[in-house]
């Protein structure tokens, strides 16, 4: 009868320790940012290295971009970008933190659900409060996040020269996508 | 002599239209032709990054050997520590399989504590 209890009690504390370290992450996220100024050069980038980590008991979600991994379709903006905007050599990353609101992974289906993720940003030395809207939903057992949003330069100390200031937009959008697995 | 100068001039405006198109559009690097800057194995590189260490690194052409530990849709990982990332992922590479990778050093990576590459291929 003891033992029967012992095992019993072992089988709950595992299962319990399982489920309590279900982290869902990936190292190939995607982050596309936009500042684009029509009847201008396009200026956008797309890194497709980004890792995420998502803890589906608590809802907290972390993404860490390496700056250098951003790719443009014109090298010379791709220098410019890493040399004087984003100074990458001094600041490589750029991070978010923070917590999906009322997050509660059985409740993600195949159809995408809208939740919102509150958190922080930082990159370029500079950090600064975030809130989006998220759409997350399943693909077999992986969990997609998607989101898109706006950020500022200026809000990053990140100072673009008057030259160049008509063909950069004052508004970058930022789209993310992440397929998060066990 | 009037014709002559308008010729000169014509053809110094066409010849910085051409510098400054190249300057402009220039190609960017082709990370598999340049010769590595340092051939590392992936605890080495990892050290470097972790005793932050690795300002000459970030941006440069390296090797780095390692047993595939991870392999995934674009990308593999070293020993749990490198993780390269490839346009067209060769097929016929296993997890335990020992390699040794060219890549662009692009930084480290503190959430998984791994080296990241990118535009990577492998040399044998």
């Amino acid at each position: 009868m003891k033992k029967i209890f012992f095992v019993l009690s072992m089988i709950s504390l595992l299962t319990l320790s399982t489920h309590a370290q279900e982290k869902l992450k990936t190292k190939t996220g995607e982050i596309t940012f936009e500042a684009s100024v029509p009847s201008f050069e396009e200026v956008k980038a797309t890194n497709e290295n980004v890792s995420a980590i998502l803890n589906s008991e608590t809802g907290e979600f972390a993404a860490l971009a390496l700056v250098k991994g951003f790719r443009f379709k014109v090298a010379l903006m791709e220098e410019h970008f890493n040399e004087n905007y984003m100074e990458s050599s001094t600041y490589p990353k750029a991070v978010f933190k923070g917590i999906i609101q009322n997050f509660d992974s059985s409740s993600v289906t195949n159809s995408p659900t809208e939740l919102v993720i509150n958190g922080s940003v930082t990159m370029h030395g500079e950090t600064k409060e975030l809130s989006t809207a998220v759409k997350l939903w399943k693909e077999g057992s992986t969990i997609v996040l998607s989101t898109s949003f706006v950020m500022k330069p200026g809000d990053f100390n990140i100072k673009i020269p008057a030259v160049v200031s008509n063909k950069i937009a004052e508004e970058v959008t930022v789209d993310a996508q992440f397929s998060l697995t066990k | 002599m009037k014709k002559k100068s308008i010729l000169v001039i014509v053809i110094g405006i066409v010849v910085l239209a051409v510098i400054g198109y190249n300057y402009l559009y220039q190609d960017h690097r082709e990370i598999s032709s340049e010769k590595p800057m340092a051939e590392l194995s992936s605890e080495s590189i990892s050290e470097i990054f972790k005793n932050d260490a690795a300002n000459d690194l970030l941006n440069a052409t390296v090797s780095v050997k390692g047993v595939i530990s991870e392999i995934d849709e674009s990308t593999l990982t070293l020993d749990g520590k490198v993780t390269c990332s490839f346009a067209d992922i060769p097929s016929d590479y296993r997890v335990g399989d020992s390699i040794n990778v060219k890549g662009r050093c692009i930084g480290y990576d503190d959430l998984f504590e791994i080296v990241k590459l990118d535009q990577c291929s492998i040399q044998n």
